[in-house]
């Protein structure tokens, strides 16, 4: 068997393994979602709910999927899901798809951006800690980071919006653009400047920290002493050598840390009432609108899973010793006559 | 009986419990002073300030004084008050009562699930164990915080049991990973095999055998994971989805700063996120202090 065909056959396992965590998932949120308290009508209808007819509810409720026991209606959804029909979304009285359609791209930005911009601080943070180890900078930045790290983030943002929207005036509190100026890419940027900032400032320091410990677990191996007696600098060593090394695992951590810099981005969206499905969750989840809900955790959940895959094909690319030839090569070396 | 303290080998008696080693006496007070002293008088603190509330506050933390909306910090109103006029000092401690108590509950579930889940799946056998190992990844492959939205909708309206709830089923994982692979160290080691061989059951062993061996391990996160209940329960209620805002915890106060933001009114802000700032920096500073540090070898740098 040769290697790509182990990868194809390891992408088909992960996405089967996906879609059976997904619907073991829809059918526990259904669940619980029909026994809920409050009803899904009152939430459609509002107050009109009280003056209709028994006959009129009915309809009603077969028109939303409500009517007929759980498990039929769960069916119901679940065939209609799969032919790219998500039901009414019970707050903005329309296709659930519709209303996350035009969110995701934004939110794709602010996550993508922070996602990039996270790591790339955390990887120079972590490089520079790690040459000046148990210097008096390393130490203030290792306090300053972990102390940073355990603000709430949603608290980060406020103060922000306090001290630079409300106070000095620079920068916009909400919304990912003023009205009417949806292409104006410096508008754009300078909605995103605080929730960028509180997403960077609450990640940075959990993930420069793990890199720092690499790094540091790195520094220690004999190569470097090796390296070093042949004349190479300090820089050169950490950049040349260990941060090769490290790599690898810097990638690792990149696929494990999507879903929490997600649940950043998702707060960070809250915060600043930014149009993305981060907020819609929140809103969602205030007015029990749970096929809207469930939806954004599909749609997450794919992100999720798809990123964690590419990052297994950057890191076989970067990293030789992550193929699975190495493994099948290894079993073919001749048997000793022993065994 | 009489032991050298030099001598490698003491001779103890039926006694032997009570003999202490010199050693031992000095490492009393080292063990003090590595300890996060500040970390612990500034909580120990705040804790007690919380728990004589009646005593530190000077107004009716739950009383509404409509003479006074918005009131900057004065002589009077030590913090301010809210746009609802009550007086910020004394919700502060009244409120920090509910933090804690989420808190607490919160570690207390996480750790009762991490650690039974734990044992169960790192003394299972290896396919029991591969099924048990994929529901935590399961979890982890939502963004937390879209879990709890979840079932904090589900759930309807709040209180302080059913948030620590919600907070504990979606935090365990990541203890109970740790207390897996540390169960799967021990759990083939003679003293377990000759707890079994006796017939003892499977909390017995968990209760006598593992726990103790692992507990070092497990603190850091049992203790930093009140850290996280206490944060994430004023997430929830900033963002509207935690206690009501007549619950008053530091939490639900926050929840009113959107409000705060639009008259400018700082110090319904700062005042309760300082307070509960220092409280996790707090925790998080005593937890670091469970965490063993490994040995670490000269850098070759």
């Amino acid at each position: 068997m040769n290697s790509k065909s182990m990868l194809i056959e390891k992408i088909v396992k992960r996405t089967l393994w996906f879609l059976l965590s997904m619907l073991l998932l829809s059918i526990v949120v259904f669940y619980f979602a029909r026994l809920a308290p409050g009803d899904p009508l009152q939430s459609y209808y509002g107050d009109a709910v009280e003056s209709m007819t028994s006959p009129e509810l009915d309809a009603a409720r077969e028109r939303l999927g409500l009517d007929g026991p759980i498990a039929l209606q769960y069916v119901k959804w679940i065939s209609n899901a799969a032919q790219g029909d998500f039901g009414m979304s019970l707050k903005y009285k329309m296709p659930a798809l519709d209303v996350i359609a035009p969110l995701i791209g934004n939110t794709l930005i602010l996550g993508g951006v922070a996602y990039i911009l996270v790591f790339a601080l955390a990887t120079i943070l972590a490089l520079f800690c790690a040459m000046h180890e148990d210097t008096w900078i390393d130490r203030i930045i290792c306090k300053v980071g972990t102390a940073a790290y355990y603000i709430p983030s949603f608290w980060l943002g406020v103060v922000l919006v306090l001290i630079f929207s409300i106070n000095l005036g620079w920068l916009p509190s909400s919304g990912a653009y003023d009205i009417g100026k949806s292409d104006d890419l410096f508008n754009r940027i300078q909605h995103m400047i605080l929730p960028l900032t509180v997403m960077i400032l609450s990640h940075l320091w959990y993930y420069a920290y793990m890199i720092r410990n690499k790094l540091l677990d790195e520094i220690r191996k004999e190569y470097v002493l090796l390296a070093k007696s042949k004349g190479c600098t300090k820089s050169e060593i950490v950049l040349k050598h260990c941060f090769r090394n490290v790599a690898p695992t810097i990638v690792s951590i990149m696929a494990i840390s999507i879903p929490h810099v997600l649940s950043g981005t998702f707060i960070a969206e809250a915060v600043f009432n930014y149009p993305g499905i981060g907020a819609l969750s929140v809103t969602s989840a205030k007015y029990h609108d749970y096929n809207l809900l469930m939806l954004i955790v599909l749609i997450t959940g794919v992100m999720v899973v798809s990123s964690s895959i590419i990052a297994q094909f950057i890191n076989e690319a970067i990293d030789p010793r992550m193929k699975l030839t190495e493994v099948t090569a290894w079993k073919e070396t001749p048997q000793t006559p022993l065994s | 009986m009489e032991g050298n303290a030099t001598d490698p080998f003491v001779l103890v008696g039926a006694n032997y419990k009570t003999y202490e080693s010199a050693e031992k006496k000095i490492s009393f007070w080292q063990r003090i002073k590595s300890m996060p002293i500040l970390s612990m008088v500034i909580l120990g603190i705040i804790i007690l300030g919380c728990i004589f509330a009646e005593q530190v506050y000077n107004h009716d933390p739950t009383g509404f004084y409509l003479q006074n909306l918005n009131q900057p910090p004065n002589s009077e109103f030590y913090f301010g008050t809210d746009s609802l006029g009550r007086d910020i000092y004394s919700m502060i401690w009244y409120g920090g009562r509910v933090s804690i108590l989420i808190g607490l509950l919160g570690m207390a579930i996480i750790t009762v699930i991490g650690v039974i889940y734990g044992c169960v799946s790192g003394t299972a056998n290896s396919r029991v164990d591969s099924i048990m190992m994929r529901i935590p990844e399961l979890i982890n492959s939502i963004p937390n915080l879209l879990l709890i939205l979840l079932l904090t909708s589900v759930m309807g309206t709040q209180n302080i049991v059913k948030i620590s709830f919600v907070i504990g089923v979606t935090g365990w994982c990541g203890l109970a990973r740790i207390v897996r692979s540390e169960v799967r160290q021990i759990r083939s080691s003679e003293y377990v095999l000759a707890a079994q061989c006796m017939g003892s059951g499977f909390f017995h062993i968990m209760i006598k055998h593992l726990i103790p061996n692992f507990i070092s391990t497990i603190m850091f996160v049992v203790v930093s994971s009140i850290g996280l209940s206490i944060s994430m329960e004023s997430t929830l209620s900033f963002l509207g989805l935690g206690l009501p805002v007549d619950v008053v915890s530091w939490g639900s106060m926050l929840s009113l700063a959107n409000k705060a933001l639009l008259s400018n009114s700082w110090w319904v802000i700062i005042f309760p996120g300082v307070f509960l700032i220092t409280t996790l920096v707090c925790v998080t500073n005593i937890a670091y202090y469970f965490r063993k540090e490994t040995n670490k070898r000269e850098s070759y740098l």
